[in-house]
């Protein structure tokens, strides 16, 4: 079996960042996997501007964060693996790779796990109705318009108004879709100020406050949701053909869900908890990735130490 | 025209399995399904439940079947290589009522030969489930019961039959049948088919599939009801089927461990539906029964919620039938009506009894060729190490993770759609893609590709569940 001594899986923003920071504190050993066909994670479908101003001073689009952070890691001996899953993690400090080379067992003293979120989805809601197609996540709709240039659908309306709502209104407006309203339960926009400055204000689509989809309706394709106010009661009929959800982002922890909490473990970035901005996971990750290299650096065992140590008693 | 011995007409758990017996004897057999794919009516919502057979009055054949269907499952499961999981149930009573209507079940349980039952004390019970609301007051303990996923089941049947030489016509609805010299003509869709038989296994539209020929007294009057799943980590895990007979003699409640390791909640009773839409007076019921049984019930924990369908049998003055309706208007020609609740449990033993007297009609002799096994497509997540680098080394496609809450590889999908999966829906009943907790939304978007791939088609027809269920924006979604 291959070892090593610090794993971290997922490179996302948080495992690059972990992985640079823990490299710069001296570790040498160390691998980074991920499942994705190359590093970035979420990063690679956000394509517009809005990252990087506290760490780089500039906004840049996602994909650019992404390679920046990637250029860290050059000229290190970071061990990047793509395409590899990891498909379990046991008690006894072992991960399980699998990949289309083959299936492998990896030894490893400590472990980061940078392994992002996961997005709610429409099913935890008590939303009546039939369950038809055309309702996607907002991340499954970003990917589906950024990576693979293909519209979810025509006539839309989005459930939430946290970040990813918002600018997943304008991106699919801006697409060519007809994004009816954006409806948010509470009396405020979920996300941030800028990004409702920046996006969701200028694009001139309605944000219903107070308002949640009760109802789906079409036993093939979505034909329409029901929209119900929440102070007043009323409920409206909206014909459409899809709906996006952002309904909450769980961080994703399952490969360790049986593990406890060993202390060789360690969670970075949205696996730890979710963070609004990408440059609040690289900074935690990049703490995370420093104190797992002190960690390692104080369980080696340095043989000199004990000369010394028992000379401070003598 | 095409010519064959029998005729099966319907796709779900009693056709598939129909099929599957009539190859047991020496005869062409045609199964004939409206829709895209196998199991897309009744048979795709429903407890998931092998009964034990303490429900029915014994000496009725649906008692009998029940025990018997129970206690061949395991050997069924094994033959059809389907995941099963013996379980047993407890069913829980908290007052004096209800203890009176689980000791004539006992009773009855001991008269149709149920093995193991036992009435345990309320202590008992909250010992062998520490999940419970104290205050339990007795509960049925049944070992045998079991559950099973119904998908698995019914496409395993189907491909047995296949295996044996039936064929499978998809997308073929029946839409009159005219008596001929020695048979049947069925007019369909797909065109003309001759068969000396019928086996009517139509579901929900049985009834009216008998009267193209035959009058009918028995008519299907449907109702639905709602199913809530909650996540694999949602730390409430019963290790028995739990249910629940209330006190006031109303409805009660099925709590299943599935075999996907998810908890199955459900179903409410409600009398409005002939679609599959969840209903929120449905939703609350089992949502508010849940938290009276399980004080660990947590909302946050639902990953979805569906509709089932339940095709009530009624005589013409309208009362229910709580029997199976075998109906048998004429020589060669026979009908399930209305078969609902243990229908998966008696799935194989009804399709031995159907293929049995058909073939007695006939004067078939036995097909000695009949093979009952089938083998699953290999699951990648229940082999082990070096089972499954052996399985990686032969084909890298077992290596491609796609599924992350199901572990589901490129091969895996690839295998599915070799045996049939001509939709997103159909890749979930074969392999379980979308049914964790993040409900697709991480593997979907990397289906869609393969299956457009393999299927000869673009992107933009792949399909949710056929017909106009297109997952992306149609013919226009590309930009
Ligand atoms: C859609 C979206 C839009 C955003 N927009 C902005 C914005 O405009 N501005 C801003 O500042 N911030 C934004 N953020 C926030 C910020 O980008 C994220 O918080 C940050 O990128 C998260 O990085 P991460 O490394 O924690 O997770 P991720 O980027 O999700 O990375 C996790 C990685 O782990 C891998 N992985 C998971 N499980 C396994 C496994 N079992 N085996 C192998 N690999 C695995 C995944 O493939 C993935 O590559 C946005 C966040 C989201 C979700
Ligand atoms: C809510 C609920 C819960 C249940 N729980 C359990 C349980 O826990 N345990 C248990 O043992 N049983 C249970 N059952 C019973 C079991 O699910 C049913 O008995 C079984 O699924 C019925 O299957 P079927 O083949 O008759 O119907 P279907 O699955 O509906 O199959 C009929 C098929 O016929 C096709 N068809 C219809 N008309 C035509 C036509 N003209 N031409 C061609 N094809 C046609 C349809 O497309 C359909 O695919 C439950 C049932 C319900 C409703």
């Amino acid at each position: 079996m291959e070892h090593c001594e610090l794993l971290i899986i997922g490179s996302g923003a948080a495992g690059m960042s972990a992985a640079a920071a823990a490299w710069k504190a001296g570790v040498r050993d160390l691998v980074l996997v991920d499942g994705a066909s190359a590093p970035g994670g979420i990063l690679r479908q956000c394509s517009h501007r809005g990252f990087g101003r506290a760490v780089f001073g500039s906004e840049i689009t996602g994909p650019e964060y992404a390679s920046f952070l990637l250029s860290g890691l050059q000229n290190t001996g970071v061990r990047l693996l793509t395409e590899t899953e990891v498909l379990s993690v046991t008690g006894n400090r072992r991960a399980l790779l699998s990949s289309r080379t083959g299936l492998r067992e990896l030894g490893f003293q400590r472990l980061i796990l940078a392994a992002g979120c996961r997005e709610r989805s429409i099913g935890s809601l008590p939303v009546t109705g039939t369950r038809p197609s055309g309702v996607f996540t907002a991340g499954q709709a970003q990917e589906l318009l950024n990576l693979r240039h293909r519209l979810p659908g025509r006539e839309i309306l989005i459930l939430g108004s946290g970040d990813l709502g918002m600018i997943m209104a304008a991106g699919l407006q801006e697409a060519g879709a007809h994004v009816i309203a954006v409806a948010e339960q509470e009396d405020h926009y979920g996300g941030l100020a800028r990004n409702y400055h920046r996006f969701l204000e200028p694009s001139g689509i309605p944000l219903l406050l107070r308002t949640t989809v009760t109802e789906l309706y079409g036993s093939g394709r979505l034909t329409g949701v029901l929209l119900r106010q929440l102070d007043t009661g009323a409920q409206t009929h909206i014909p459409c053909d899809t709906l996006v959800t952002v309904v909450g982002l769980i961080p994703d922890r399952t490969l360790v869900s049986g593990l406890g909490s060993p202390d060789w473990l360690s969670f970075a970035g949205n696996c730890h908890h979710v963070h609004e901005l990408v440059d609040s996971a690289v900074a935690e990750a990049a703490s995370v990735g420093r104190l797992a290299a002190s960690a390692l650096a104080a369980s080696k065992h340095d043989p000199d130490i004990f000369p010394e140590v028992r000379g401070l008693y003598r | 025209m095409e010519r064959f011995d029998v005729a099966v007409i319907g796709g779900g758990l009693l056709g598939c399995f129909a099929a599957r017996n009539l190859c047991r004897w020496d005869a062409s057999v045609l199964l004939l399904e409206a829709r895209e794919d196998v199991c897309t009516g009744i048979s795709r919502a429903n407890s998931a439940i092998i009964y034990p057979g303490y429900d029915h009055k014994p000496g009725t054949l649906k008692a009998s079947m029940t025990v018997r269907g129970n206690e061949a499952f395991g050997r069924l499961c094994e033959e059809l290589d389907v995941p099963f999981s013996r379980c047993g149930s407890l069913m829980l009573s908290y007052g004096p009522k209800a203890d009176a209507v689980l000791r004539l079940k006992y009773d009855r349980g001991l008269q149709s030969a149920v093995p193991g039952l036992s009435l345990v004390s309320g202590r008992e019970a909250e010992a062998m489930e520490p999940c419970l609301t104290p205050g339990v007051s007795s509960a049925l303990y049944a070992p045998s019961a079991g559950t099973v996923n119904p998908w698995e089941l019914c496409i395993a049947a189907c491909e047995n039959a296949l295996q044996n030489g039936a064929q499978l016509s998809l997308n073929t609805s029946v839409l009159s049948i005219r008596p001929e010299q020695d048979g049947y003509r069925l007019i369909t869709t797909q065109g003309d088919f001759f068969a000396r038989a019928i086996v009517n296994c139509a579901g929900m539209q049985a009834d009216q599939v008998q009267r193209l020929i035959f009058p009918c007294d028995v008519s299907i009057h449907p109702t639905s009801g709602d199913y809530l799943i909650l996540d694999r980590d949602a730390g409430l895990h019963p290790s028995h089927i739990i249910q629940v007979e209330p006190e006031d003699g109303g409805k009660g409640l099925n709590a299943v461990p599935t075999v996907e390791g998810s908890l199955l909640l459900g179903p409410s009773e409600r009398e409005n539906g002939i679609d599959w839409s969840v209903s929120e007076a449905g939703l609350s019921f089992v949502r508010r029964f849940a938290g009276q049984v399980f004080p660990g019930f947590s909302e946050e924990h639902i990953i979805r919620s569906f509709a089932a369908l339940r095709p009530n049998p009624q005589r013409p003055d309208g009362s229910s039938i709580g029997t199976f309706v075998i109906e048998h208007p004429a020589p060669g020609f026979r009908s399930l009506i209305g078969v609902k609740t243990p229908g998966l449990t008696c799935a194989d033993q009804l399709g031995i009894y159907l293929a049995g007297e058909t073939a007695a009609d006939l004067r078939l002799s036995p097909n000695p060729d009949f093979f009952p096994g089938r083998s699953g497509i290999p699951r990648m997540k229940r082999l082990g190490f070096d089972a499954r680098c052996k399985a990686v080394r032969q084909n890298p496609d077992f290596g491609e993770l796609l599924c992350r809450c199901e572990g589901i590889t490129r091969g895996e999908v690839l295998e599915a759609i070799h045996r049939g999966a001509v939709t997103l829906d159909g890749l979930k009943h074969r392999l379980g893609a979308g049914m964790g907790p993040c409900q697709g939304a991480r593997c979907r978007q990397k289906l869609i590709p393969i299956l457009a791939e393999a299927l000869g088609i673009s992107e933009e027809a792949v399909t949710q569940s056929g017909g106009d269920s297109l997952v992306y924006g149609g013919a226009d979604g590309t930009l």
